[in-house]
């Protein structure tokens, strides 16, 4: 029974792992892809309905929307994964070092932790990212100076519970230095929450940094961004319902493809949670 | 199990979702029949976009910037004097005016005129407005520049400082409502002669007004009015759709097909609202003469009023629209042609030599600080097509556009090009334009423009009373500001107000200051 188990889990993380890949390339190489100049105006063609040669049809300067959904994923789905990559790195790393020293250090980093988590994530986003003014790049530094805390709460209670256990005090009792120990011994073994953790973030990344492209403090124009996309389209859901519809399914797809991706990486290293 | 879970919660958060849902819609159109029928008033709710902070229209006293105009919009205040479909003088508050020298005017006032608080409104009342006016609002001071005034039961007579041909005109400006200066409120509910009272005003929010019952000029059919500022043009066009509002003024014009049917009725005009560019002298990129002309030459009109616009708009050429005999017609303008500018540029200098398609000079790359606003629909659509269509011949077009808009021109070189829309011939007369925006002492003149040739034009303008001759002048003065491309002018509004068909008496007008008359009426 629990050996079925494991092996449908293992074709699930197959399956998910090739359609994130996809989704993956598809952002790196969205150039070579493009039918059309995601950025060509054609005021000739606005407006038109999907067919044949434009399959999404096209927008109100008629650009290609099949193109810039393409382009878009470069600004969606690689800046999701830099920002989760970012919040990840720097959070496992703080938590790490509060677990492991404890002391001033860890009250001080987990009282601002405390303080980022005591906001509404994004109402604190918006503040950043007002603050710092549109683009993309600093709609990820908004993000990223919100969401580290949870991967620090995280690496700092596993680091916790292996703190005391037998090899880490060989390590000690041998001689290695905290910094030896904490990125030979102690990040290895903590890895596997905090992957599942970033898993099933990048889906929520990306509906966060669509939501505040959305509202103007991302994607400028005229750079391709699904969120922006929709919110330039949004007037256009009753009459031209596929400039809106075609960033808008993009953004579902992506966001079930990485959460089920993260929910079977989950069921495959902690396999408590499966029934 | 886990699967049975799963549907379960599905099923229970469609229900919730559902529920909460149900508030909504129809519902709320329902309901607020029923509020009417039970009290048998006409209630006329009608969505308007411009009435908020952004626009300067902190409150409705026409003594502050510019809140003149949602006074006059609304139906509070009016004017001595309205303008016609064809921009002519029609008799208002006044019946006549009689200009007995170059610096003299008499102005008769109408028999029986009142405010809403039942005060007449003589002469003296207008000299009291016309006094505070020109005391608190410096533009109106500017404009009128009003040496004394006197009043003798229905006459007042004006002098002016220096020859002012257009004084009249002026006094039609939305700052120019009468109102009753003795019960000014301060939190800018004002008492005017007009249908409607106002007894609740915030502004980004809404406007109340009830029936002026001592209205002096007929009866008002409607029994309360609500104006609510929805800036948002989805908002605005689902709320004309399921019923929360009556009527709506500034319509997204990607949602129009929506209306053309026979539930609803438009009514169109064409105006003299112009979207306009205008540059920024304190900026070294713009200050090249070369680099003015190729962005003149490189934004699609025609491609953005037919298009972008579906049609609801005029090209622009010159600074008024064609329907004024000193309009666009009699001037030449730079038309869209990119092989053109690009040539511009090249022979200035400015070339792309590091292959990425922005070109350069001196080492510095021409990017271009665009900033305009998002209240005007059009701005924003103007912004990305510019942006695209100068992006082809080589210049970087960096957009901004933002509510905050005004910091940011205030500052002498945070931008480089300014889009805006402007009412270029609000009163009637082509001075305003240039009164406004070309003359070294002008309130936006944000740019810094200047040109010896205009102040000395506008001096022979202020000193001329024949309208032909003062037509003539402004041909020669628009000529000069499109031959400086100191501004483009890339199109006029073809203004629309949409409301449901048992509305009738809404109209739009040219100069685009009446929306809400004693004529409305709900069937």
């Amino acid at each position: 029974m629990g050996r079925n188990v494991n092996r449908n889990i293992k074709i699930r993380i197959i399956v998910f792992t090739i359609l994130a890949l996809m989704l993956v390339l598809s952002a790196i190489f969205a150039d070579k892809l493009c039918p059309f100049d995601p950025y060509q105006q054609d005021l000739n063609l606005a407006y038109s309905a999907p067919g044949l040669s434009h399959i999404m049809g096209t927008d109100a300067y008629g650009r290609d929307m099949f193109s810039r959904v393409i382009m878009g994923s470069r600004a969606s789905i690689l800046s999701t994964l830099a920002l989760v990559g970012i919040i990840a790195g720097i959070g496992t790393l703080i938590g790490t070092i509060c677990g492991y020293f404890g002391g001033l250090i860890d009250s001080i980093m987990m009282r601002i932790s405390d303080l980022c988590l005591a906001f509404p994530g994004l109402v604190f986003a918006l503040a950043v990212a007002a603050i710092l003014g549109g683009g993309i790049l600093n709609a990820v530094l908004a993000l990223a100076v919100i969401s580290w805390p949870k991967y620090s709460r995280v690496a700092r209670s596993s680091t916790l519970s292996i703190k005391g256990t037998d090899f880490v005090q060989a390590a000690q009792v041998t001689g290695g230095s905290s910094v030896y120990i904490i990125f030979k011994h102690i990040i290895p073994n903590i890895a596997g929450p905090i992957l599942v953790t970033a898993m099933l973030d990048i889906g929520t990344m990306m509906m966060e940094l669509a939501g505040l492209s959305f509202l103007g403090l991302g994607a400028q124009p005229p750079i391709a961004e699904w969120g922006s996309m929709m919110s330039n389209g949004r007037s256009m859901l009753q009459t031209y319902p596929w400039v809106v519809l075609s960033p808008g399914i993009a953004i579902f797809i992506s966001v079930v493809v990485f959460n089920l991706l993260g929910d079977t990486i989950r069921d495959y290293i902690d396999p408590k949670m499966v029934d | 199990m886990n699967i049975t879970k799963k549907m379960t919660a599905l099923v229970l958060a469609t229900l919730m979702g559902m529920s909460v849902m149900t508030g909504c819609g129809v519902a709320n159109e329902e309901s607020k029949k029923d509020e009417n029928a039970d009290t048998g008033k006409k209630v006329l709710i009608f969505g308007d976009t411009t009435f908020n902070a952004e626009n300067e229209e902190a409150n409705i006293n026409p003594h502050d910037t510019y809140c003149g105009w949602p006074c006059v919009r609304y139906g509070v205040g009016e004017t001595l004097f309205k303008f016609s479909e064809n921009m002519e003088l029609e008799p208002w508050v006044a019946e006549s005016y009689e200009n007995i020298d170059d610096n003299t005017w008499k102005i008769t006032i109408k028999d029986g005129v009142t405010f809403s608080n039942g005060k007449t409104c003589d002469a003296q009342a207008v000299k009291d407005c016309f006094e505070h006016l020109v005391e608190v609002h410096e533009r109106a001071a500017g404009d009128l520049d009003i040496a004394s005034m006197e009043a003798d039961g229905n006459v007042l007579t004006i002098t002016t400082n220096s020859t002012k041909p257009t004084l009249i005109n002026y006094l039609c400006d939305p700052y120019g409502c009468i109102i009753d200066e003795e019960s000014s409120e301060e939190n800018g509910v004002v008492v005017g002669t007009g249908p409607f009272v106002a007894t609740e005003v915030v502004t980004d929010d809404h406007v109340n007004l009830v029936k002026n019952e001592n209205y002096w000029n007929g009866d008002v059919k409607l029994d309360e009015v609500k104006v609510i500022t929805i800036s948002d043009g989805d908002t605005l066009a689902l709320a004309l759709q399921n019923g929360d509002i009556d009527a709506a003024y500034g319509m997204a014009y990607a949602s129009y097909p929506l209306f053309e049917n026979d539930d609803f009725v438009f009514t169109s005009t064409a105006t003299s609202r112009a979207f306009y560019c205008q540059m920024n002298y304190n900026s070294p990129v713009i200050k090249d003469d070369a680099v003015r002309k190729a962005i003149a030459m490189g934004i699609d009109k025609e491609g953005f009023v037919n298009t972008l616009l579906n049609g609801y708009g005029y090209v622009g050429k010159g600074a008024f629209p064609e329907t004024f005999s000193f309009g666009g017609q009699n001037v030449k303008s730079e038309s869209y042609d990119p092989e053109g500018a690009k040539k511009v540029l090249e022979d200035a200098g400015w070339v792309d030599s590091d292959g990425d398609g922005i070109r350069e000079k001196d080492g510095q790359t021409l990017t271009i600080r665009w900033i305009s606003y998002p209240s005007r629909q059009e701005l924003p659509l103007l912004a990305e097509s510019a942006q695209a269509t100068l992006k082809d011949i080589g210049i970087d077009v960096q957009l901004n556009v933002t509510a905050d808009h005004g910091t940011i021109v205030a500052e002498k070189d945070g931008w480089d090009v300014y889009a805006a829309a402007f009412v270029t011939c609000g009163i009637g007369d082509p001075m305003y334009f240039f009164t406004t925006h070309c003359l070294d002492t002008s309130s936006k003149n944000r740019g810094g423009y200047h040109s010896d040739n205009i102040q000395t034009l506008a001096d022979e303008m202020n000193a001329t009373y024949d309208v032909k001759k003062r037509g003539d002048i402004a041909v020669e003065m628009q000529q000069e500001i499109l031959d400086d491309n100191a501004f483009i002018f890339c199109s006029f509004l073809r203004m629309s107000m949409i409301s449901k068909s048992n509305l009738t008496g809404l109209k739009a007008w040219p100069c685009d200051y009446y929306e809400i008359t004693a004529d409305l009426d709900i069937e």
